[in-house]
């Protein structure tokens, strides 16, 4: 019988610092097979497992479509398992199962016109989304990325924005805080005072994002007064997993298994949930 | 030609048997041989899922148990692999074949429910391996406890399939039908009296009987509006003061199935096993995440969890009620809080 919980040995390529406490892993699976038939969609995750400490759900930060027999995942130390991996060095290896979940919807519907709202660690499971806009730009229209952070320190991926801006991405930043001594000539504010400025407008146009519940909350909201309607919202979710297999139950939200039904889910969708979700707007 | 075939086995499986009060031990002894068996047996004042067989002496009288008969299905802790350096040793083993003995149709029922969780889309390997190994004889009801009412849901007293051999008790003996070619099989092995077709008429006043015996109930009509209604009801915050958390209910729930996971180290530090154990969506940090955000953090939050997820969530997610009626997490309940009155108190009977 196929165990699902059994995860396979993958090693560390290459380690990416982003910030201080967030670091890009890049891992193969030791077994080629494995690794030549691992395909994943933009939003889904794996669990990523360090032997004797434990397992966690991180989501997938790279693109299939960029496969170089590799996959990578961005990592904010925060746990026990983020912990431990983050004392790892390149060729240690890990444990990976998945992909798992829902991705984001882009090759369920029709795509033109792209929003996407991160804050913090949230912008790792939408740089696929990006990736997959560079990799076959003319699908797309217009396509605009809103990112906050703490501090201009915090930011993820800042060497890759350039390469974003080529592709005719708006890239719009802001971050919280300023500490004394860095310069910042982008936005200071929370990442829903970009609204302000977006040029992301309603027609034809889906919304993704993904970052802190209580950032999301802001964010639908915001769209909704903007004349944005919950069913073109997409939202990444973060519940505790023990298996990311409808077994261990935790990551239930009302019916839902964000494991499986999830992450990614339409704002719509959460709408019709007894239980609040997103800082009790629904309900 | 399958016409004849069926009716052999129509004729086969039918057949009625009676199985002597006093030649229940040997029956189970007898079983013991080939199988490992589960059966009721006294502990304390209590009852519990025991091996018998081997002098433990099976009492079908019992109410219910304290654990349901899920603990030998999916396990109060379990080992899923061991690790080393060198890789992963599953630990997916041929499992010995079991039988649960005298278990009531709520149960049954439960166990059908688990069956459906640990299927759906990803099989669980550790409890279908066993699942796949387990014989049902059941044991119709015929002295509902104070706390039964699985007459509301349609799961007992009495059971309509999903056993192998199903007994109840018509007073000078047992009255023992088959539910499948395993169940055929247990009976061929015993000599035991056929019973005439009578003996159905009965059954059916044993059955009546019991119906008339509940002393609670759960009314199940328009219920799922009913909760989607009253999420907001003051009742929640009457139950978050009463309730302790102490996630009993949910350890003695027949279809409570989530796990927590949990690696432990060996001494060398280099190898170790990967462990599940039962978990509790009552308990504080169930919902909790990294860096400490809780998404159940007040206790309301998880009482409602619980029961709408027993009375509304299951039904989406498998297609059943996600409660079979046993009473046991009303037992079992220190503050004496009752899934049965709290649904008739939002209803304001």
């Amino acid at each position: 019988m196929l165990n699902p919980f059994k995860p396979e040995k993958a090693v560390i390529r290459e380690i990416i610092h982003e910030t201080a406490d967030t670091t890009t892993y890049t891992f193969s699976f030791s077994e080629a097979n494995l690794q030549k038939g691992f395909r994943y969609h933009p939003g889904q995750f794996n669990m990523l497992t360090i032997f004797g400490i434990g397992e966690a759900p991180i989501s997938i930060s790279s693109n299939n479509n960029m496969d170089s027999g590799v996959f990578q995942h961005t990592v904010r130390r925060v746990g026990n398992v983020t912990n431990a991996l983050a004392k790892m060095k390149v060729g240690d290896s890990v444990g990976i199962r998945g992909p798992y979940g829902t991705g984001w919807p882009l090759n369920v519907l029709e795509v033109k016109n792209l929003l996407l709202v991160a804050g913090g660690i949230g912008l790792a499971p939408l740089r696929p989304v990006i990736q997959e806009v560079m990799y076959r730009r003319q699908d797309f229209g217009q396509v605009e990325l809103l990112y906050g952070a703490r501090t201009p320190g915090e930011l993820l991926y800042t060497r890759e924005f350039e390469q974003w801006r080529q592709a005719g991405i708006i890239v719009r930043l802001t971050v919280d805080a300023v500490p004394e001594g860095v310069t910042w000539d982008g936005s200071v504010g929370v990442v829903t005072k970009l609204f302000d400025e977006m040029s992301s407008e309603p027609f034809d146009t889906l919304v993704f994002t993904c970052g802190p519940e209580i950032m999301m909350s802001f964010v639908v909201r915001g769209l909704v007064n903007r004349g944005f309607v919950p069913e073109q919202i997409y939202v990444s979710l973060e519940r505790r997993m023990n298996c990311g297999v409808k077994k261990c139950g935790k990551c239930q939200i009302g019916p839902k298994f964000v494991c499986r039904d999830g992450p990614v889910f339409a704002y719509a969708e959460l709408l019709t949930l007894p239980e609040e979700v997103l800082g009790g707007v629904a309900g | 030609m399958s016409v004849p075939v069926m009716k052999v086995t129509e004729m086969k499986w039918p057949a009625l048997s009676l199985l002597d009060k006093d030649g229940i031990a040997e029956f189970a002894e007898n079983l013991a041989e080939r199988y490992l068996v589960f059966g009721p047996v006294a502990k304390g004042s209590e009852y519990v899922f025991a091996p018998v067989g081997k002098g433990e002496v099976l009492e079908l009288n019992y109410h219910t148990t304290i654990l349901p008969p899920k603990k030998l299905l999916h396990q109060p802790f379990e080992v899923l692999f061991s690790f080393h350096e060198d890789g992963i040793q599953e630990n997916i083993v041929e499992q010995p074949k079991q039988i649960i003995f005298g278990i009531h149709p709520c149960d049954v029922h439960a166990i059908q429910i688990l069956d459906k969780a640990y299927s759906v889309e990803y099989e669980d390997p550790y409890y279908m391996n066993k699942r796949k190994n387990t014989l049902i004889i059941a044991l119709n009801c015929s002295e509902p406890a104070e706390t039964c009412f699985c007459q509301s849901l349609g799961t007992g007293p009495f059971l309509k399939d999903g056993y192998d051999l199903l007994l109840t008790d018509i007073g000078e003996a047992y009255l023992v039908e088959v539910g499948s070619e395993a169940g055929m099989e247990l009976v061929e092995a015993v000599n035991l009296r056929p019973a005439a077709r009578v003996a159905l008429v009965e059954k059916q006043k044993v059955y009546e009987n019991a119906r008339r015996k509940f002393r609670k109930r759960l009314l199940t009509q328009g219920l799922h509006e009913l909760l989607e209604s009253n999420f907001r009801h003051p009742i929640w915050e009457k139950l978050k003061e009463e309730c302790l958390a102490c996630g009993s209910c949910t350890m003695v729930c027949p279809t409570c199935f989530c796990y927590n996971v949990v690696d432990k180290l060996d001494l060398s530090l280099k190898s170790g096993k990967r462990t599940r154990e039962w978990d509790s969506c009552m308990l504080l940090e169930y919902a909790q995440v990294a860096l400490g955000h809780n998404f159940r953090k007040d206790r309301d939050a998880r009482v409602k969890q619980r029961i709408y997820h027993k009375l509304l969530y299951y039904e989406p997610q498998f297609g059943t009620l996600g409660c079979v009626g046993c009473g046991r997490c009303i037992k079992t309940c220190v503050k004496k809080i009752d899934i049965t009155d709290v649904v008739s108190r939002i209803r304001g009977e």
